[in-house]
C-alpha cells in the first residue's frame, strides 16, 4: 500500500487514526458492560447510606485515593493481611471506582470495623499519636467543621440516574436517616429498613454538638468491606 | 509580534511565545508542586493541618501541572511552531490561536482554584470538575480546528511525521477525555461519573494510560521528529520506520490501559490484553527512538559542543528506557510486585523528566533565541541545566526503585512458619530515607528550571545580531 | 556527508527556508527491530491460547490452561496452608496454659500472634503493645491489667471485645454534678496516687467518690480499679474495666486537666470483639489467630 496517499489527505489520515485508536478501547470497554461473569451474584450489596455517601465525598475530596486501594489483589499475603480479595460487585455502586493505584498506606477495602470510632478520630486528628511511622497528614478541619448535608437527597437522586437503585423512600428520607445514622436520636427502624440491619449507629460524645464531616468519613471507612459476608460461602461467578 | 521570514508568509509566532513562556512558568510551577508534595511524604507535619495545601489535593494539582500546564504548553508552543513552519502557512486562525492560549490558561488557572479547594471528581488525571471539563472540550475543538485549518493550507502536498503524530495526539486526547468526563452533575461543582466500579475503573485507565501515551508520548514524538533532525542537521533515519511505528504506536497503545489494573476485580481476560498489547507496544515504541538516535548518528561531534543535542539525546535515551520497563512491569507477576508501590511512581518519572521534560527543554532553548530573533544568553548555563536535570533525574528515580522493590518485597515477605514478617506500618516506616533522598532528587531538578528560567529571560531581552544557536 | 548520497531522501522537504531543511532517509527497517516486533507478536498469540484473552458474545475465551488469578490463590493459600498445617493441628488441641509450656508451641504461637498483632491490633495499642500517644488505648507490656492479664483472660477480651463507659459526671455534659464538685471529685481522684494539694477538696471529693458520685461501684473501695480492689469487701466483676487510678499508668494523662476531663465528660472506649465481628461487622479472626495473639500478648512481659 501507499501510504502517500494517506499522508496527502487529512481526512484520510484523521479518520484512519480514529479507527485505529478506537478499536482497543471498544473490545475491552464494551464487554464489560454486558458480559456477566464481570460482575459476581452475590448478597449483601447495597447502595450507601445518606451519612456514607457525605463520607465518600469527603474521602474523595480529601484525595484519599492517591495514597490507599481500595482492592485486595488475589494474593496470599494480601488475603492474609487484609481478607478475602475485592469483588467486582463491592463496587458496583461507586461513582467513580476508588481503587486507587498506590498504596502510601495501606488498603482500605476491608477497613470497615477493623477499629473502634475513637480510633479513627485520633488517628485523623493526628496519625503520628496513633502510628508513629505514618506519613499521613492530619486532618483537623474534619472535626471542626459541621457536615452541610442539605444537598444529600440531591446527591442521591444524581446517582440513581446513573443507575444506583436508590428508591424514592431512601431519597425522601435521606436527611433523616443521616441523623439517625450519625447518633442523634432518629428513626432507627426506619433507618435499618431501608438498609439493612447490619447499618452501623455512630458513637457520638456526650453534649450537644453538630454532625461533623469526621463523623461522615468515618462512617463510611467503617462500613467498607462489610457488606458482604465471606464468612459464609458466596457464590461468584467468575 | 509577527515574524517576517524571507519570501514566507507571516508566522503567527505571537501565540507560540506566549504558549512557550507559560511552559516554562507552569514547568516551576509543577515542579515546585512535586518538591513540596514530595517534601510532605519525607516529613508530614509539613502541611501544618492546613487543608488546603495537604497532600491529598496537592498531588493531583501537581500530576495536572506538569501534564496538562507544563506539558500542554509546550505542546501547544510546539506544535503550532511546527506545524506553520512544515506547512509554509500561518495558522489558520488568529482567534482561534489567541482563544486556546486563553482558554487553556483559564483551564489552569481553574485548576489551581479547585483543586486545593477540594473540588475534584476524584479521578487520577481526569480531577477537573465538569465545568471545567466541557471547557477543556471547547479549547481542545478550537485547538483541532487551528491545527487542521493550517495543514490544509500547507504548501507542501505530503504531511510532515511530526504533523501525524500532533493529530493522532489532538483527536485521541478528545475522544479520552469526553469519554471518560462523562457524569451527571449534582450542582456547579460536583457531579458523579455515569460509569460505575469495574467498567469506571477500566475507562478511567483506558483514559489514564493513553494520557500518558497520547499526550506524553505521541505527542512529544512529534515534537522529536521537528527538533531533532533540525538541531542536529541530519535527515530523519528512516521514513519507511515513521510510517511503521506511528500506526502501530497509534493502534497498540490503546489497548494497554488494563496493566494498570491487574490482578483487581477486572476480568482475566482485559487483564491479559492489557499485558500482551503492552509487550507487542515495545517495538513500536522504541521505533521513535530509533529514529530519532539514528538521526543523531553522524552527528556525534556535535554533542560535545552543543547541550541541546544533549537534551535530546539523553531524553531519547530515558525514552528508550522507560518504554522498555513500562511493558516489563506490565507482565502480570511483575506487576504483582511493582504496583501499589513506588516503582511505578519511579516509572512514571524516568518517563516524564526523563523524556518529556528533557525533550521539553531541548525544544525551548531551540525555540527562544528563534522567536525573539535573539541570541542564547549562556550556553554554559544550559550545560549546567543539563547536569542538574540528570543528576536529579537519576537520584530521584534511584530511589523509587529501591523503595518501590523494598516495599514490595516487604508486604510480601514471611517468616519460616509462614507469617507475614511486616506489619503495613513497618514497611512505610522503611521509606523514609527514600522519600527524602527523592525530595532531594527532585529539588536538584527544579534548581536546573529555575536556571533555565533565567537564561531564557536573559536570551528574550538579548539584543543583538541573531545568530546560529551554537556560540560556547 | 556522503550518507546522504548513500541512501536516498524520499525527496521531499519541509521548512528549508531557514536552518537545515528537514528530509528523511529511506532507510529500510532495522531487521533486529522488525523481528522483535513479530516475536512479540508471536509471544502474544500463544499467550492468548494459553491464558483468558478475548471477550466474546457471552463469555470469553479460558485459555487452554485453565489458569485464572482466584485459581492461582487458591494454590497459593493451599500452599501456606499446608505448611502450617501441623502446627495448627496441634494449637488447636492444645489449651491456653499447655501452650506456654510447650517451646516449640510457645515459638509458633508467638511469632503467628506477632504477626497478626501487627496490622489489627498495634495500630491502638502501639507496636509491640508499647502504647500509643493517643490516649485511650491501654499499653500491653506492664502489669496493670484493666480487666485480666491472664492468658484465657486476654484471650477472652480478644474475642469478646471491651466497651467502656466512664459517664459523664458535670452537669453541661449530661451528668448530675455541678462543676465545683467535679473539681473536688478530680483533687480526690488525683490525691489516690499522692498529686494535687487542697486537703478541703479532698475530702468533699472522698465523700462524693464514695457516695452520691458512685465511682467505688467501679473504681472500687479503695480506687484500685475492678481488677483487684473489693465493693463492700467483695470481689468485684472484672469486666468492668475500670483502671486503677492509685498508680502511676493513666490511660488518658494524669496531669489535673485531663483527669478533670474525665470526670466532667466521661470517657468512652471500645475495643472491637475480634472473635465475634467487630463493631458489629462481620469483620472476624479466626479462633487460632486469636489463641496466637493472646499467647503473644501474654508472652510481653505484663502476663499474670
Amino acid at each position: 500500500m501507499n501510504h502517500a496517499s494517506i499522508e496527502k489527505s487529512i481526512p484520510l489520515m484523521a479518520i484512519l487514526t480514529l479507527l485505529v485508536v478506537a478499536i482497543g478501547g471498544l473490545v475491552e470497554i464494551v464487554p464489560l458492560f454486558y458480559l456477566k461473569s464481570t460482575i459476581e451474584k452475590v448478597e449483601g450489596m447495597r447502595p450507601y447510606t445518606p451519612l456514607e455517601l457525605k463520607g465518600r465525598d469527603i474521602y474523595i475530596r480529601e484525595g484519599c485515593y492517591n495514597c490507599h486501594s481500595q482492592m485486595i489483589r488475589p494474593f496470599r499475603d494480601e488475603d492474609q493481611r487484609y481478607g478475602h480479595y475485592s469483588l467486582a460487585a463491592e463496587s458496583m455502586y461507586d461513582h467513580p471506582f476508588q481503587w486507587g493505584s498506590k498504596r502510601t498506606g495501606p488498603d482500605l477495602a476491608r477497613v470497615g470495623g477493623k477499629y473502634s470510632s475513637l480510633w479513627h478520630q485520633a488517628h485523623m486528628r493526628r496519625p503520628k499519636d496513633v502510628a508513629p511511622e505514618s506519613v499521613m497528614p492530619s486532618y483537623p478541619w474534619l472535626e471542626k467543621t459541621e457536615l452541610d448535608f442539605a444537598d444529600v437527597g440531591k446527591r442521591m437522586e444524581a446517582l440513581a440516574k446513573v443507575g444506583v437503585p436508590y428508591s424514592r423512600e431512601q431519597i425522601t428520607h435521606a436527611a433523616n436517616d443521616l441523623k439517625t445514622q450519625a447518633g442523634l436520636n432518629g428513626e432507627l427502624q426506619g433507618l435499618q429498613q431501608r438498609y439493612g440491619k447490619r447499618v452501623t449507629i455512630g458513637e457520638r460524645e456526650p453534649g450537644n454538638h453538630p454532625i461533623t464531616e469526621l463523623d461522615a468519613l468515618i462512617g463510611y471507612l467503617q462500613m467498607l468491606g462489610t457488606l458482604v459476608d465471606f464468612s459464609v460461602p458466596q457464590p461468584q461467578a467468575r | 509580534m509577527i515574524a517576517h521570514s524571507g519570501n514566507m508568509e507571516t508566522y503567527d509566532y505571537d501565540v507560540v511565545k506566549k504558549f512557550t513562556i507559560m511552559s516554562v512558568v507552569y514547568g516551576i510551577v509543577g515542579f515546585l508542586l512535586g518538591v513540596i508534595i514530595a517534601l510532605e511524604l519525607a516529613f508530614p507535619e509539613l502541611n501544618g493541618g492546613i487543608s488546603y495545601i495537604s497532600f491529598g489535593r496537592l498531588r493531583p494539582l501537581h500530576t495536572s501541572a506538569v501534564i496538562f500546564a507544563f506539558g500542554g504548553c509546550v505542546l501547544f508552543a510546539c506544535s503550532y511552531y511546527v506545524v506553520q513552519r512544515t506547512c509554509k502557512a500561518r495558522l489558520f486562525s488568529d482567534a482561534l490561536s489567541k482563544f486556546t492560549f486563553w482558554g487553556w490558561n483559564l483551564v489552569i488557572v481553574l485548576a489551581v482554584i479547585t483543586y486545593p479547594l477540594g473540588l475534584t471528581q476524584g479521578k487520577e488525571y481526569a480531577e477537573t470538575i465538569w465545568p471545567i471539563d466541557i471547557l477543556i472540550t471547547v479549547v481542545w475543538v478550537a485547538y483541532f480546528i487551528n491545527f487542521v485549518g493550517t495543514l490544509a493550507k500547507r504548501k507542501e502536498k505530503h504531511i510532515y511525521v511530526a504533523n501525524w503524530f500532533f493529530l493522532a495526539f489532538i483527536i485521541t486526547v478528545a475522544m479520552l477525555h469526553i469519554v471518560n468526563n462523562l457524569a451527571i452533575p449534582v450542582n456547579l461543582t460536583d457531579s458523579y461519573s455515569i460509569y460505575p466500579g469495574v467498567q469506571d475503573a477500566m475507562i478511567q485507565w483506558w483514559y489514564g494510560h493513553n494520557a500518558v501515551g497520547f499526550f506524553l508520548t505521541a505527542a512529544f514524538l512529534g515534537l522529536m521528529y521537528y527538533f531533532v533532525p533540525k538541531q542536529a542537521e541530519r535527515p530523519v533515519y528512516s521514513y519507511r520506520l515513521s510510517i511503521v511505528h506511528f500506526w502501530a504506536l497509534a493502534f497498540l497503545y490503546i489497548w494497554a490501559g488494563p496493566h494498570h489494573l491487574h490482578y483487581t476485580a477486572l476480568p482475566d481476560w482485559a487483564s491479559t490484553l492489557g499485558a500482551t498489547f503492552s509487550i507487542m507496544l515495545l517495538l513500536p515504541s522504541w521505533g521513535g527512538m530509533i529514529n530519532g538516535i539514528m538521526t543523531l548518528s553522524g552527528a556525534w561531534h556535535k554533542l560535545r559542543t552543543d547541550p541541546i543535542l544533549r537534551f535530546f539525546i539523553i531524553s531519547l535515551s530515558f525514552y528508550g528506557m522507560s518504554t522498555f520497563e513500562g511493558p516489563m512491569m506490565s507482565i502480570k507477576t511483575v506487576n504483582a510486585l511493582s504496583h501499589y508501590t513506588d516503582w511505578s511512581i519511579g516509572h512514571v518519572h524516568s518517563g516524564a523528566l526523563g523524556w518529556v521534560a528533557m525533550v521539553s527543554f531541548g525544544a525551548i532553548y531551540h525555540l527562544v533565541p528563534k522567536l525573539w530573533g535573539t541570541q542564547t544568553w549562556s550556553v554554559r548555563l544550559i550545560n549546567v541545566h543539563f547536569w542538574l536535570a540528570t543528576i536529579g533525574i537519576v537520584i530521584y528515580i534511584v530511589s523509587m526503585w529501591i523503595s518501590g522493590i523494598m516495599q514490595g518485597l516487604m508486604w510480601r515477605a514471611y517468616d519460616h512458619y509462614g507469617n507475614l514478617t511486616y506489619s503495613f506500618a513497618e514497611t512505610v516506616g522503611a521509606m523514609h530515607p527514600y522519600y527524602v533522598f527523592r525530595a532531594v532528587g527532585g529539588i536538584i531538578f527544579l534548581l536546573g528550571a529555575l536556571l533555565m528560567a533565567f537564561n531564557v529571560a536573559k536570551t528574550i531581552g538579548n539584543k543583538g545580531e541573531p545568530s546560529p544557536l551554537r556560540t560556547a | 556527508m556522503s550518507e546522504e548520497k548513500e541512501v536516498e531522501t524520499t525527496g521531499h522537504q519541509w521548512d528549508e527556508d531557514e536552518g537545515y531543511p528537514l528530509k528523511e532517509f529511506n532507510n529500510p527497517l532495522p531487521r533486529w527491530w522488525l523481528y522483535s516486533f513479530y516475536g512479540t507478536i508471536v509471544w502474544a498469540v500463544i499467550y492468548w491460547i494459553f491464558y483468558p484473552a478475548w471477550p466474546l458474545v457471552t463469555d470469553y475465551t479460558r485459555g487452554l490452561l485453565g489458569w485464572s488469578m482466584h485459581r492461582q490463590l487458591d494454590e497459593e493459600l493451599a500452599q501456606a496452608r499446608a505448611l502450617q498445617k501441623p502446627f495448627n493441628d496441634r494449637l488447636e488441641k492444645m489449651g491456653l496454659a499447655e501452650i506456654t509450656h510447650d517451646p516449640q508451641m510457645l515459638q509458633y504461637a508467638v511469632a503467628g500472634g506477632k504477626s497478626i498483632f501487627g496490622d489489627n491490633c498495634a495500630p491502638c495499642h502501639g507496636n509491640g503493645g508499647t502504647g500509643s500517644k493517643s490516649g485511650g488505648f491501654p499499653v500491653l507490656v506492664d502489669d496493670d491489667w484493666l480487666i485480666s492479664g491472664t492468658i484465657e483472660g486476654i484471650a477472652n477480651t480478644i474475642t469478646h471485645g471491651h466497651v467502656a463507659m466512664m459517664p459523664a459526671h458535670q452537669k453541661e455534659y449530661g451528668g448530675s454534678f455541678d462543676a465545683k464538685q467535679v473539681d473536688d471529685l478530680t483533687q480526690f481522684v488525683l490525691s489516690l496516687s499522692g498529686q494535687g494539694g487542697n486537703k478541703e477538696a479532698q475530702a468533699r471529693g472522698a465523700a462524693l467518690f464514695k457516695g452520691e458520685a458512685g465511682c467505688r461501684h467501679c473504681h472500687g473501695d479503695l480506687g484500685k480499679g475492678s481488677a483487684r480492689d473489693t465493693l463492700d469487701g467483695a470481689p468485684m466483676e472484672k469486666s468492668i474495666g475500670a483502671p486503677n487510678l492509685t498508680d502511676a499508668i493513666w490511660l488518658y494523662g494524669s496531669d489535673e486537666a485531663t483527669v478533670r476531663q474525665s470526670i466532667a465528660k466521661g470517657r468512652s472506649g471500645r475495643m472491637p470483639a475480634w472473635g465475634m465481628g467487630t463493631e458489629g461487622t462481620n469483620h472476624k479472626l479466626p479462633p487460632l489467630a486469636i489463641k496466637q495473639v493472646a499467647v503473644y500478648v501474654h508472652s510481653l512481659g505484663g502476663g499474670q
